[in-house]
């Protein structure tokens, strides 16, 4: 009976096809990319072979790479810092209603979650629009009219609308995923705090908390990856303007192959975005992976 | 007692009220375009939030849906979605038994390859794969979108299927083998059908992911007539530049069908979107 599950004939029909396509769509692609990050290829026409000069440039000579990454760790500090909490605050709330009650918030919060992200992004670059956006209109409703702007090309405002966009996507996944990992949380531990005298501050502080540790640090590690990832939301809305200030690393390797005539220079930003990607997977990881440990 | 009762009814009426006014904030937007979208594109500019009370124009929705190729576009996402959809949660079915019960060398790379395909940014392939799917003329094609497709959406169905697999007893499979069964009749109807719960939520997961799909549909098809319904909301902004009402009823007929889906299969889809974090 052993022998049967380790039939060649067998793992290689069932593995192999899934293999074969991700060799083909994932790993040869990265492999040209490596290629031509080495080049100085405009995308036709002739080219040179220039060894690592793209790479020096864009880590010493190419602020719109810094300035990337700077937004993505923005970015990711303002989803754990305040989004997160946020959603696990009404989480929270929403595991202590009544269930049918409880279930059809819950339907609603993630709508926009299932929402294209062109819809989303077409969504709020209307709710933006200085000349019929709602947000201007509501503003002056409310007497704020001084604050009315054109928000995704201020240079003040630009950063924070298109997080705002991204947030605002994002929240139902982070209530869902906190959610689902309060229901996991066994009753009897929560009621022998509350027993022993405990406040709901201190039974969520030190008891429930706690206990969802391993739920909190997946999410923190979806939000990394994600946060580092997007793209769609700000080539839809800003392309990364104004001048550069919400760039996000996607969109400036994009921009810099199709719109600049960079190819090459291109394909050595994507080297390093599929570097960065990975190895801040496994920082994140490993920096979670001891915390709890270490108290 | 009595008072405390009242309290307590007039607390939990505040808080439901409350977290009803948050979620109506939250799907605001959309109603807001749906409102703007019955308008007539001059009324747009006036001062009002919502406004009620008008001759709603459905027949911005007529030029959308026409004039939008939401019918041509909504075809093509159906074929290349589908596809893609059918073949992924085939693959990865077969990929996840390999990887859990099967015995083999190099198990483990493949497991850890996995795993690593859930943090590949789609993005890094965009750049090489205009080269290198030229080659084989896949470029502008639906067979050059689907591909990726399935590629992208592999790790995350074959974690979900894993995970699922671990839980079916294995005396299953072999007493099949026993009563001489073959290797397709087992995987086909004594695991596939243990597995249903997770083949729902990888079917949807798949199909709502690569439906809402854009940056590679935008960056490989060329060709009008081959292209995916998210583009028809860039196509009249473009076109219709001015046309708001318009450009709205097309987001709103766009944002339909996933809505759709999701309200048919909210259970499934839920489901779904924690899998992955589970297995973290």
């Amino acid at each position: 009976m052993k022998g049967l599950f380790s039939n060649r004939v067998v793992v290689a029909f069932l593995a192999l096809p899934a293999i074969a396509l991700v060799v083909f769509a994932m790993v040869v692609p990265i492999g040209f990319s490596a290629y031509f990050s080495a080049t100085d290829w405009a995308g036709f026409g002739k080219f040179h072979m220039v060894g690592l000069d793209n790479y020096k440039e864009i880590l010493t000579a190419d602020p719109v790479f810094w300035r990337s990454l700077l937004n993505a760790l923005i970015l990711m500090a303002i989803t754990i810092f305040i989004q997160n909490p946020a959603a696990f605050a009404l989480a929270a709330v929403l595991s202590h209603v009544g269930e049918r009650f409880s279930r059809s918030m819950r339907t609603i919060y993630f709508i926009p979650a299932v929402l294209s992200l062109v819809v989303v992004s077409k969504l709020w670059v209307s709710i933006f629009n200085p000349t019929y956006g709602i947000l201007n209109k509501v503003l002056s409703v409310a007497g704020l009219k001084g604050l009315a702007t054109s928000w995704l090309s201020n240079p003040h405002t630009a950063l924070g609308s298109v997080i705002w966009i991204i947030i605002w996507q994002g929240f139902g996944w982070a209530l869902l995923f906190y959610y689902t990992g309060l229901m996991t949380v066994p009753k009897e531990i929560e009621e022998a705090a509350r027993v022993d005298g405990a406040g709901w501050f201190q039974t969520y502080t030190r008891i429930v908390i706690p206990y969802l540790f391993p739920v909190i640090s997946a999410v923190i590690v979806i939000d990394v990856i994600s946060c580092l990832k997007q793209m769609e939301m700000i080539f839809l809305s800003t392309a990364g303007g104004p001048g550069q200030l919400t760039q996000f690393i996607a969109v400036y390797l994009y921009q810099k192959a199709f719109v600049a005539g960079q190819y090459g220079y291109g394909n050595a930003l994507s080297v390093l975005f599929v570097i960065t990607a990975v190895g801040l997977t496994i920082l994140v990881q490993r920096l979670l992976r001891t915390a709890p440990e270490g108290r | 007692m009595e008072n405390r009762r009242l309290a307590a009814a007039i607390g939990k009426g505040i808080l439901y009220t409350l977290l009803a006014i948050l979620a109506l904030l939250q799907v605001f937007p959309l109603l807001w375009v749906f409102d703007y979208s019955l308008q007539k594109s001059g009324d747009l500019f006036g001062p009002e939030i919502l406004r009620l009370g008008f001759a709603p124009q459905w027949g911005n929705y007529a030029r959308a849906f026409i004039d939008g190729k939401i019918p041509r576009y909504s075809l093509n996402s159906a074929i290349v979605v589908s596809a893609a959809t059918i073949v992924s949660t085939l693959l990865s079915f077969c990929l996840a038994y390999a990887i859990t019960r099967m015995r083999w060398k190099l198990k483990f790379v493949a497991a850890f390859a996995v795993t690593l395909g859930m943090v590949i940014p789609i993005h890094t392939t965009l750049l090489p794969n205009f080269i290198w799917f030229n080659v084989f003329k896949l470029i502008d094609t639906h067979l050059g979108l689907i591909i990726p497709y399935i590629a992208f959406t592999l790790s995350f169905n074959t974690l979900v299927y894993s995970g699922q697999i671990r839980t079916i007893p294995i005396s299953m499979e072999e007493s099949a083998f026993i009563d001489g069964a073959s290797w397709p009749r087992i995987l086909w109807s004594v695991v596939a059908p243990m597995a249903a719960p997770a083949t729902i939520t990888v079917g949807v997961m798949t199909f709502l992911n690569n439906w809402n799909e854009f940056i590679m549909a935008n960056t490989y098809l060329a060709t009008d007539e081959l292209r995916t319904l998210p583009f028809s909301i860039i196509k009249f902004q473009g076109e219709y530049s001015s046309d708001y009402a318009v450009q709205f009823a097309c987001m709103f007929l766009v944002a339909l069908p996933p809505l759709a889906l999701y309200f048919i299969f909210s259970k499934q889809i839920m489901a779904g979107a924690t899998a992955g974090a589970i297995k973290g």
